[in-house]
């Protein structure tokens, strides 16, 4: 697989958090270069530290130093607005817990990104990335009405159904058994495969880990890259 | 924004109208959408059929009103500037039909009529004024005697053929004239029916209309030569009628309703500040899939207006359903159909219902702008709980307010209201919980579950609050309305003993009297006539009384207009002499025998020498005794009372008044007959006329008091739905940790017991003190326990806690506790 141009970096990076005692320094000097097309697993301990980092990097909270660079302009420097624009049009996450709206069927579901930015099509779209997903015959299911990980493959169809160049994932196996995690990884991967997006990932999961091309292990504060 | 926006709000609204926060909201807000609709409604067609003196129902553009008839020099003066006038004539009168007798309110009326505005008839009369001999008549006057187009009715000495219902007049008159049904008579059957006798009491109206500019140099010109007995009714002064107890009695009706909208804006803040913690993780989502803030805060606006629409649609409706019974429900009271009321009340209802959704939801939509996206990568569903925004909730509140205040249009009683009610609120509510916290500390070693009584107690102290400082405030509204209408319908009847006349008969010229005199002595009806002399008190110790006097006595009513005066030989047996003499019949000197009220009022004296205007001549006397006047005792009661020397030789009518049982009624009617043209008023027909009034009044403050207690109860429900989550992971952890399920379910009942023990005492308290004040000051009544309150309140508080809280939450089981735990870890 072959590295693009540079997508994402973070820069002496840096997170403290005040505490009721004092400060707590998460994390300093952090940096990190990630490349369009490549897919990174960051893995560490409970509390390491990897979903503020993911947080960081996606513009979703601010550094208390450092900064985080998307295609070369620095995240901090945009409008609230403006980082609303990024997110519509070119980053997309996958969650833990998978957030879908229970009012919507599984197709409004996946079409919601696209109606918020005014795409024209939403609805067929959505209902061909259900099908890439396998859900082709649930497209009038609410969520209520799926199992978790049929729940999870929405998600995903949701993720990729806005083209985003950067896919963000947060322990998307976390509520899943270890098969239907199986499937959700397979289709993951290989869907990242088609579209050539960027995927970071968090996982405590060192199977999941190694299929990524990158493994960035965080712990006491630091970054170590492992092979 | 996107297009999406509207569709995806209404989706989201859709869904969340099963959650127990949109219902509660709802409901609160339907309930004060409907009740003011209703009330706007029925107030603006009350007021401009029977209240409101606005241009159209004036019947002019400007009006001379005059207890005595109208001055050549006044229609003179109108001609001159070219003016168009016309006279009415209106006073209180018995019509006659058969056995029938209807107390009715006479216009007598000449072409042009009316000036502005129109008469409306059933059939449609080409002319606008009755032919001689003929009268049109509203529908009270026509269903209580039983007529039907082309009888006859009886006028004084006049019969006069019934040609049209009157549906609808301008000019209606002041006082009771408004209240009474019209019969509109031609000016020229008057005199035939001999009604009016010179000194008749009457309303004498000169109808002016034309240029504006005639107008006003008309009224200028008019002004600085405006007699006592005259009054200038124009446009430009034109004004609600105040003082008038139907007016005051819509603006009590209106003003209570406030409790109800008050309680319904606390709910509906609530259940929005509930809705918004519930909407931060759908909001992350939102803005994680890259929604603008801006977009955010117009979705949640687009969903509170997509509410307030249906709301404002459903409330505004049905109270416009309920008002449109308001004739029904007013039958036999009104004089006439009530007129449409204006589109504008129509819309004040659903107006308020926006208001109070955009205005309460405007925090809460505008904090999701604010949810930190990175909350979606935490693993648990709880939200991240926010400081609340207190400077956003102030000034929606600040701005509530004064949309209540301007729909109440009586800002300034209704803003002291407000005030009270919140410091109440607040001040029982602390008081409440303080009490509560203490019983706990008593009961902690006493009782097995009191530790935990104590930590629930601690735990739940800011709901506790509000839900005390509420329940409090409405028990003890509850209990003072409830008790205080007993004391005042007590008080009421108290006032008129059995034996009171019945009948008030007046304008009696003095060649009837005798008549009159021989007729009520044969049927051997105790009473007797008092003379009746109109004057207008100008002198005070032989020079002009208005320099002597201050501010205050200036504005006294017996210097406004004329007074009623009499003489006598004899003091009236039902007045007493508290200060000086009653004087020697023989006398020849000048005396007066002044009230009381009226000798304090203008800071009179025993020896003060009281001068009178008497159509045109000086009359004057020394005040020799003082009288105290029971009013309520309908016989003829005079201020002023001269000695027989100093008013005899002027002319005047008489008065008199007498109770006839309801066997000997026909004797009325026998009366009338042998005297057409006196006035008799028949006082059962208005003191029932005036309980049906009151008794719409009671009825009108009990619907808002029920509207109350619904918005109260559904308040307390949103509290204890606030408190639940945390109530539910408490429950769980005790039960995870050995407790059993009976055990926390008899901590839940120890809490809301003792609460509504609590609330109920301080209700009690409350409302004693309340009613005490209320009888020492206002009624003048003695004071007394009302020990049915002692039980009642407290038992209904705890009863209405423990069913609200019990219908909310089924017992947990053990399986669902540690799913609670889990999911809040
Ligand atoms: N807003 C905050 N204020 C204070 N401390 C915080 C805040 N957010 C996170 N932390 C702390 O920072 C640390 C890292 O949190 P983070 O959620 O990034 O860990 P993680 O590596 O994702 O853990 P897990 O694998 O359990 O999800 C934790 O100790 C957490 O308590
Ligand atoms: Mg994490």
């Amino acid at each position: 697989m072959t590295s693009g141009s540079v997508l994402l970096e973070a820069k002496q990076l840096g997170k403290q958090f005040k505490t009721g005692s004092g400060t707590l320094d998460l994390f300093v000097n952090l940096n990190l270069t990630i490349h369009a097309g490549e897919t990174i697993a960051i893995i560490g301990k409970s509390g390491a530290g990897k979903s503020t980092l993911l947080s960081l990097l996606a513009g979703l909270d601010t550094a208390t130093s450092g900064t985080v660079e998307f295609e070369g302009k620095p995240l901090e420097s945009l409008t609230d607005a403006e980082r609303a624009k990024l997110r519509a049009d070119k980053i997309a996450f996958i969650f833990q817990s998978f957030h879908l709206l229970p009012e919507l069927t599984a197709q409004d579901n996946v079409a919601l990104p696209l109606e918020i930015r005014q795409q024209a099509g939403a609805e067929s779209k959505a209902s061909e990335w259900l099908r890439n997903v396998g859900l082709g015959d649930r497209t009038d299911h609410y969520p209520s009405q799926l199992s978790g990980g049929e729940q999870q493959r929405v998600a995903i169809a949701r993720a990729f159904a806005g083209n985003p160049a950067l896919l963000f994932a947060d322990e998307p196996t976390g509520n899943l058994d270890e098969a239907t995690g199986q499937q959700i990884v397979e289709q993951l991967f290989s869907l990242n495969e088609q579209q050539g997006t960027t995927l970071i990932l968090i996982t405590h999961d060192l199977e999941l880990a190694k299929r990524c091309q990158r493994r960035i292990q965080l712990s006491n504060g630091a970054i170590e890259e492992l092979s | 924004m996107s297009s999406a926006i509207p569709r995806i709000a209404r989706r989201q609204l859709w869904m969340q109208l099963r959650t127990i926060e949109w219902r509660v909201l709802i409901f609160a807000a339907l309930l004060a959408v409907t009740l003011t609709s209703f009330l706007s409604i029925v107030s603006d067609r009350l007021e401009s059929g029977l209240l409101r003196e606005s241009a159209s129902v004036l019947g002019a553009d400007l009006v001379v009103r005059s207890s005595r008839p109208i001055h050549e020099q006044r229609t003179e003066l109108a001609k001159e500037l070219g003016l168009t006038t016309t006279q009415v004539i209106q006073f209180p009168t018995m019509v006659g039909a058969g056995d029938n007798l209807i107390l009715s309110s006479a216009k007598v009326i000449t072409a042009p009529y009316p000036l502005r505005g129109e008469v409306i008839t059933d059939p449609p009369m080409s002319a606008t004024v009755p032919e001689p001999g003929t009268a049109w008549a509203e529908e009270r006057i026509i269903d209580q005697l039983g007529l039907s187009i082309g009888d006859t009715l009886q006028f004084g000495y006049a019969d006069l053929v019934l040609t049209a219902t009157l549906k609808q007049s301008p000019d209606r008159g002041s006082g009771f004239n408004t209240l009474n049904p019209h019969l509109l008579v031609n000016k020229q059957d008057l005199e035939k029916s001999a009604v009016l006798g010179p000194g008749s009491r009457a309303e004498f109206r000169l109808l002016i209309s034309g240029e504006n500019s005639a107008l006003k140099s008309f009224e200028t010109q008019l002004k600085p030569t405006l007699e006592s007995h005259e009054r200038i009714l124009s446009l430009i002064n034109d004004q609600p009628v105040t003082g008038n107890a139907l007016a005051n009695g819509l603006s009590y009706v209106r003003l209570s309703s406030l409790t109800t909208l008050l309680l319904a804006s606390l709910t509906i803040l609530l259940a929005l500040r509930r809705f918004g913690h519930a909407q931060q993780s759908r909001s992350a989502l939102f803005l994680s899939m890259g929604l603008t803030p801006k977009a955010l805060v117009t979705l949640y606006f687009w969903q509170l207006g997509i509410a307030a629409t249906v709301i404002a649609l459903l409330g505004g409706t049905a109270g416009a359903l309920l008002a449109s019974l308001a004739d029904l429900w007013l039958s036999g009271l009104l004089p006439q159909a009530l007129p449409n009321a204006q589109w504008s009340s129509y819309i004040i209802g659903p107006a308020l219902g926006y208001a109070m959704l955009l205005l309460l939801g405007m925090p809460p939509a505008l904090e999701q702008a604010k949810v930190p996206v990175a909350q979606l990568l935490r693993s648990d569903q709880s939200s991240t709980t926010q400081k609340a925004s207190w400077g956003l909730y102030a000034v929606s509140l600040v701005l509530l307010s004064a949309v209540l205040l301007l729909f109440l249009a009586a800002p300034a009683a209704a803003a002291v209201l407000l005030v009270m009610l919140g410091i109440s609120g607040l001040l029982f509510g602390w008081l409440a919980q303080l009490i509560l916290h203490s019983l706990g500390h008593f009961l902690a070693n006493r009782l097995a579950l009191g530790r935990l009584l104590i930590m629930r107690l601690r735990q739940q102290r800011k709901w506790h609050r509000l839900q005390a400082g509420v329940m409090v405030l409405l028990l003890m509204l509850l209990s003072v309305i409830w008790v205080a209408r007993q004391d005042l319908v007590k008080e009421w009847q108290a006032q008129f003993p059995e034996d009171v006349p019945n009948y008030f008969l007046i304008n009696i010229q003095e060649w009837q009297k005798p008549g009159v005199d021989q007729f009520l002595a044969d049927r051997e009806i105790d009473t007797e006539l008092y003379p009746m002399i109109r004057g207008r008190l100008v002198d005070l110790n032989d020079a002009p009384i208005r320099p002597q006097l201050n501010e205050e006595q200036l504005k006294d009513n017996s210097l406004r207009r004329e007074l009623n005066l009499t003489w006598r030989e004899q003091p009236p047996v039902q007045n007493q002499i508290i200060q000086g003499e009653w004087w020697d019949p023989e006398s020849n000197d000048h005396q007066i025998s002044i009230e009381r009220d009226m000798l304090e009022d203008l800071g009179l004296e025993l020896g003060d020498r009281l001068g009178f205007d008497v159509g045109g001549q000086p009359v004057s006397g020394v005040i020799t005794s003082v009288r105290e006047v029971k009013w309520e005792s309908f016989q003829p009661n005079f201020y002023v009372i001269f000695s027989p020397a100093a008013l005899q030789s002027y002319p005047g009518t008489w008065i008199t008044s007498f109770k006839l049982a309801e066997e000997r009624k026909a004797q009325a009617n026998e009366l009338l007959r042998e005297f057409p043209s006196l006035t008799l008023i028949d006082i059962d027909q208005l003191m029932k006329q005036l309980a049906g009034w009151l008794e719409r009044l009671a009825e009108s403050s009990a619907f808002v008091l029920i509207m109350t207690l619904a918005t109260g109860l559904i308040l307390v429900t949103i509290t204890l739905l606030q408190a639940l989550e945390q109530r539910k992971t408490e429950v769980a952890l005790l039960q995870t940790l050995g407790a059993r399920a009976t055990e926390t379910k008899h901590l839940d009942l120890l809490e809301f017991g003792l609460l509504g023990l609590v609330c109920g005492s301080l209700a009690v308290f409350s409302a004693e003190i309340t009613l005490a004040a209320m009888n020492e000051f206002l009624l003048k009544i003695p004071l007394s326990a009302h020990w049915e309150l002692w039980f009642t309140l407290p038992a209904l508080a705890s009863f209405a806690f423990i069913a609200i809280a019990s219908l909310l939450r089924a017992p947990l089981k053990i399986e669902q506790c540690y799913a609670i735990l889990k999911n809040n870890g």
